[in-house]
């Protein structure tokens, strides 16, 4: 089990040129030759290395899930539905004014805020969008920083980018970072890298997982909306549970509803060949609680995020209540529908099932999927 | 000594150095002497970095043509020791004198780390080989010395005159010096030429040739 | 020392060209006009040192076709003018050169063409002289420096004897050589200039037959005063094996390569200084001598070609004639001659050759340079401020993603083409043409093309000729972003001054042409930026380059390394924190060095880390912006 180590001419030759970039920004960030820039990211040199963090990093390169579980979870890669767990529940926050910003149950903001004020962490990596609705990595190192940021983002964002830039810095110990499945990927490859340069990676001490079925095209959004709302105005978007169908662009005083399949065109591609629904390589993944409105789904994996929950509990900070099991079957039929899906998408790219693509998968795995 | 005529010599290095200031030196200086005189240059683009060969065709008979014929050239006068290699190579012969400044001057290759510059010994070595007599000037160590290095290239004509291998000597050189520098340059040109003739004399056998 | 600084009957080590102008000051020259163009540059530059002394109008024009006109009505009013221009300038001004021939002048007008063989520094190879034959004008080709000074002294006079241009044509190895002149007495010109036709259309081309036949009565009386020329000569024996005809460059050439071959006794060599008209029955007299004929000429076989057609039409008296020169192989068809090239044609011809240099050390020499001597690239000088445009250009076209490109121009900022400019120019033709291309390129949206277009050109290729192509594009709506590079100098061709820079050639205040305010002036979007500010200037072009259509400006202002340097010191002083910088690692594998390559950053392969060196940094400051470690410090001087 090893990751392959090659670096930049073919991150782009495997990866950017190929469509399957999430733009999940862990190879950003860490040099002058990658950026991320309106949804891209754009090789501004070449850096005519032979071995390089950003290919190690991308969760499209080289992905050797059996490494990871190990790493991470000390057991081998099982095709179950949710990954590893320890614990599946609902849970809010306590507090009625995260409750209130918040999209769904605020649980992610309740945890990362007392994460901080416990100084379990001192720095959170956050996603937060500009004033024309482009999402970045930014570096919250309060609570009143992490509350600020509580709103479900649909744009795929580059937010480890972030993580590399601000890892390096000498008042930042311990990170916490909210990550959507790809990204949590990339912090697992991370620590699983055989490279010398270690990437601060020894800081990161939490990783809050986000539920994620798709992201959108940040240009093609922006571009699509631009006509029908000045870009500025909007606050926040949301997506309302099936049959809905929507997509919810929220101004101060309107809100607008467009068709979902109008925006569907604007999924990465990069998001077609992924199969991770509920972020399997975070300490903690959160995503919402069906048709239950106002709590989350809440998925423990490790001990360390098993401690923070229930201590976070033990505070007041956050509430649970069990998850039906109706609403535990579905969500694994999602995720596993999701994995289908990728995993179809990348035997039809490759037109064999003999060639994975950046899947590493051992052939039990890979035979249980494909039934 | 017995003149060559034409006597052939080339000054050669990087643009910038005074490859051009120095031949016209010693070109006017000979044509005051009543001799004719050729120099033919590489212009352009070489003030961004390329290098810049001067031919000078002295005689007292005919005028000459700009370029010399290749193994054709009788003295080489190096600003930079890479350029006096690459010139000798070209126009060299195995009677050839050698004079050159020891202080390289990068090619951008080098400097961005994309190739080797060889050694000042491995130069001297190569430039022995292919001439019959050579000396290594340290001539930007003896200008920052007085105070300004971009008077190398005088340094270096000193030399070339100390040598004895132009057809005047250094008295006709300090005159043209006097012609055609203003008060406050002058002082300092005459030193750096003198040193370089030091550098000569410091060189040449002692009892006097013939 | 300046042309006239020697008193008559001294010899002077003169460069080609400032014999040339010496020449002219000695026939009485009154005015002079010129474009900055290698290697012609030096005539109305030593010109210009005098200009003062002598009292006479010396200017450098916007183009070489304005420089043409002024000096034609010069000529027009009475005043001996000259105009000098490189190969590329013939070509601007042949416009109204193909109206001059037949128009006429009135004093001595004398056009100076100086081509570059091989282009040494020029984007194209080009041999002018058949200008000469299709303008129907007398030519001459100086061979040595004596004779650049003598024969344009003499060009005056011809030209007001047949009443029309003569032109002279030099090459870089005449103009830029320098050799003793002995000089002869100035002359001060007349001083009663006056325009005063007297007869109909007499200072125009018109009625054009007429004018024409007038035109080829011209062409005779030259070529009757060709036939008795002291520059026209012959050296060797009566009847050599071999007889060299040659002009120009290729008199010395010939001459070395004759006598290091040991052939006086059986190579004859006809120099002609007048090559066009041919004086026929003096070429026919000599070409009689033999049966082999070598041309020695640059850049084509003009005088090959004319020899020929002369032969053609009395090959019944001179009997068989075998030519060799371009045209046979024996000297090559393209690029630059020198001794060595016409030796190796005449010991092939006659079968002796002669190696220069015996085998042994020409095969030591070949090893020690393969191993250890480096080709020398030419690049932008350090603190030069296209490296910084350009790398903002570079970034700009990466971060907009659709495959934006720039249509480059003539100035130091062609370099851009290569590693120091980050290969970003992708086409480069005449002056002004980058802007001629992009109003091509800027209206092909509608046939598919989706492409960002930038096009730039320099403060002085802007005055030259990219303004016709700017309004063009503002009047055909071309979609694009013209990017003045404005150095304030045109420094290629040695920082001579322009319409934009506040200096004549003679050295006095003049009128600052506003580059900005005449392109608002037309309508379009004008922005200013300043090249070292590298994050600014890359924003300003993406924001410009997302225009919707339509022609925008962006003025890049930062005064050119070198005229900096000698107005100001530096500003900043700048080294590398070692312990910060990254060096090869993943993170920066040498982007300052390798990447960005100022001659000012160099690569200390043993320590593994960047420095700056000293002497060659100029304190811009800019590598500092870019270093990821931030490794590289300024500090301000």
């Amino acid at each position: 089990m090893s990751l392959d180590v090659k670096a930049s001419r073919e991150l782009q030759s495997e990866v950017l040129a190929q469509n399957l970039c999430s733009l999940c920004g862990a190879c950003v960030g860490m040099c002058p030759y990658l950026v991320a820039y309106k949804g891209r990211v754009v090789a501004l040199d070449e850096c005519n290395l032979t071995q390089g963090r950003c290919y190690v990093f991308c969760p499209r390169t080289s992905l050797d899930l059996d490494l990871l579980s190990q790493t991470l979870f000390g057991v081998p890669y099982a095709a179950d539905e949710l990954g590893t767990t320890q614990q599946i529940t609902m849970a809010r926050a306590a507090d009625d004014a995260i409750r209130a910003k918040a999209q769904y149950g605020g649980t992610v903001t309740a945890l990362v805020s007392f994460a901080l004020e416990q100084g379990l962490i001192d720095s959170a990596i956050l996603t937060a969008s500009d004033e024309n609705i482009l999402p970045g990595g930014t570096l919250a190192a309060s609570a009143a920083q992490v509350r600020d940021r509580a709103k479900s983002n649909y744009v795929a964002a580059p937010t480890l980018a972030a993580f590399n830039r601000e890892s390096g810095r000498d008042d930042v110990e311990r990170i916490g970072v909210v990550a959507t499945p790809c990204q949590a990927l990339a912090l697992a490859k991370m620590r699983a890298s055989p490279l010398e340069n270690r990437n601060n990676i020894d800081k990161l001490k939490l990783v809050i997982g986000l539920f994620c079925t798709w992201a959108l095209r940040y240009d093609d959004l922006a571009r699509f909306l631009a006509e029908k709302v000045p870009l500025a105005q909007i606050v926040k978007f949301d997506i309302p549970p099936p049959p809905a169908n929507i997509f919810q662009v929220f101004t101060d005083s309107q809100r607008f509803d467009i068709p979902l399949d109008q925006v569907r065109p604007f999924i990465r591609p990069g998001c077609d060949v992924c199969l991770d629904m509920t972020a399997e390589f975070a300490d903690i993944s959160v995503g919402a609680a069906e048709g239950v409105a106002g709590w989350n789904t809440l998925i423990v994996r490790t001990d360390a995020g098993r401690e923070l929950v229930e201590a976070a509990q033990a505070k007041g900070v956050i509430e649970t209540q069990p998850l039906s099991a109706q609403n535990l079957a579905h969500l694994k039929e999602a995720s596993l529908n999701k994995k289908k899906r990728g995993l179809k998408k990348v035997i039809e790219t490759t037109g064999s099932e003999e060639n994975l693509l950046y899947l590493k998968l051992g052939s039990e795995t890979l035979a249980e999927l494909v039934s | 000594m017995k003149e060559k005529d034409p006597l052939n010599v080339i000054v050669t290095g990087v643009g910038g150095q005074g490859n051009v200031l120095v031949s016209q030196f010693m070109g006017r200086a000979l044509v005051r002497a009543g001799y004719h005189v050729t120099i033919g240059e590489t212009y352009g683009a070489s003030q961004r970095g390329g290098a810049v060969m001067s031919h000078l065709r002295i005689s007292r008979q005919a005028q000459y043509g700009p370029l010399i014929p290749f193994g054709q050239a009788n003295v080489i006068l190096g600003l930079e020791p890479v350029e006096a290699l690459r010139v000798l190579a070209q126009y060299g012969n195995p009677a050839v004198t050698v004079i050159t400044n020891s202080r390289p001057v990068y090619p951008l290759a080098v400097a961005i780390g994309a190739a080797r510059y060889p050694t000042v010994e491995e130069i001297m070595t190569a430039l022995e080989e292919l001439s019959s007599r050579a000396w290594l000037i340290n001539a930007t160590d003896i200008a920052v010395e007085l105070g300004a290095p971009i008077l190398a290239n005088i340094v270096m004509v000193g030399a070339l005159i100390g040598a004895g291998v132009l057809p005047l000597g250094p008295e006709e050189f300090e005159l043209e010096f006097q012609e055609s520098l203003p008060g406050d340059r002058l002082e300092q040109n005459l030193k750096a030429f003198r040193r370089g003739l030091a550098e000569a004399k410091a060189r040449l056998p002692a009892t006097p040739s013939a | 020392m300046s042309i006239t600084a020697y008193e008559p009957g001294a010899s002077q080590l003169l460069m080609g060209n400032e014999a040339i102008a010496r020449g002219a000051l000695e026939a009485g020259l009154g005015f002079a006009s010129a474009y900055p163009g290698n290697p012609s540059s030096e005539i109305i530059g030593s010109l210009a040192e005098v200009a003062g002394e002598m009292d006479i109008h010396v200017e450098w024009s916007v183009n070489e076709k304005v420089a043409l006109e002024a000096a034609a009505a010069a000529s027009f009013a009475g005043v001996r003018a000259i105009v000098a221009m490189k190969q590329n300038g013939l070509n601007v001004a042949s416009d109204f050169l193909m109206n001059l021939n037949l128009t006429g002048t009135n004093a001595g007008l004398v056009l100076v063409i100086c081509d570059d063989p091989a282009g040494l520094s020029s984007t194209n190879e080009q041999d002018s002289r058949p200008i000469a034959k299709w303008a129907e004008l007398p030519l001459l080709e100086p061979a040595t420096f004596q004779e650049a000074k003598d024969m344009t002294k003499w060009a005056f006079e011809l030209s007001e004897k047949i009443k029309n241009v003569c032109v002279i044509r030099s090459v870089t190895r005449v103009s830029h050589a320098r050799g003793d002149v002995r000089l002869a007495e100035l002359m001060p010109p007349g001083r009663s200039a006056k325009f005063a036709p007297t007869m109909l259309g007499q200072f125009t081309p018109l009625l054009v037959t007429l004018k024409h036949n007038m035109l080829h009565q011209k062409v005779k009386q030259a070529r009757e005063a060709f036939e008795t020329s002291d520059f026209n000569w012959y050296t060797g024996p009566e009847k050599p094996e071999l007889l060299i005809v040659t002009c120009g460059s290729g008199w010395y050439y010939s001459l070395e390569a004759v006598r290091a071959l040991g052939l006086e006794e059986s190579v004859g060599i006809l120099k002609l200084g007048t090559t066009w008209p041919l004086p026929e029955k003096l070429v026919q007299e000599h070409l009689a001598r033999t049966d082999k004929v070598l041309v020695v000429e640059e850049v084509d076989p003009f005088l090959e070609g004319n020899l020929k057609e002369l032969v053609g039409e009395t090959f019944s008296t001179l009997g068989a004639l075998t030519f060799y020169g371009k045209r046979s192989g024996h000297l090559p068809a393209i690029g630059e001659l020198d001794p060595d090239k016409v030796m190796g044609a005449i010991g092939t011809i006659l079968g002796r050759e002669r190696a220069a240099v015996d085998a042994d050390y020409a095969k030591k020499g070949q090893d020690l340079t393969q191993s250890l001597v480096q080709n020398r690239m030419i690049g932008f000088c350090a603190g030069c401020p296209h490296r910084a445009t350009f790398w903002s250009i570079k970034n700009a076209l990466k971060l907009d993603g659709r495959g934006g490109f720039v249509a480059g121009d003539i100035g130091c900022y062609t370099m851009a083409l290569g590693p120091s400019g980050f290969f970003q120019i992708k086409t480069v033709q005449s002056m002004g043409s980058g802007a001629g291309l992009a109003c091509g390129f800027g209206n092909l949206g509608k046939l598919g093309f989706g492409q960002p277009v930038l096009a730039v050109c320099g403060d002085s290729t802007f005055f030259h000729a990219a303004i016709p192509a700017l309004i063009n594009g503002v009047y055909n709506q071309a979609n694009f972003t013209l990017l003045i590079l404005d150095n304030s100098a045109t420094a290629m061709t040695g920082f001579q001054p322009h319409a934009g820079t506040g200096a004549s050639a003679a050295g006095e205040p003049a009128p600052n042409v506003d580059i900005e305010g005449l392109c608002r002036s037309l309508g379009v979007r004008v922005e200013l930026t300043d090249p070292f500010d590298l994050r600014d200037t890359t924003q300003k072009l993406l924001d410009l380059m997302q225009c919707d259509g339509g022609v925008r400006v962006l003025i890049s202002r930062r005064k050119c390394a070198l005229v900096r340097a000698k107005a100001e010191k530096a500003a900043y002083k700048v080294w590398v924190d070692s312990e910060k910088c990254r060096g090869e690692s993943c993170g920066c594998a040498r982007l300052c060095t390798r990447v960005f390559q100022c001659p000012g950053l160099v690569w200390d392969s043993e320590r593994q880390k960047a420095k700056i060196d000293e002497v060659i940094c100029s304190g811009c400051g800019v590598c500092a912006d870019i270093c990821p470690a931030l490794a590289i410090i300024r500090e301000a001087a």
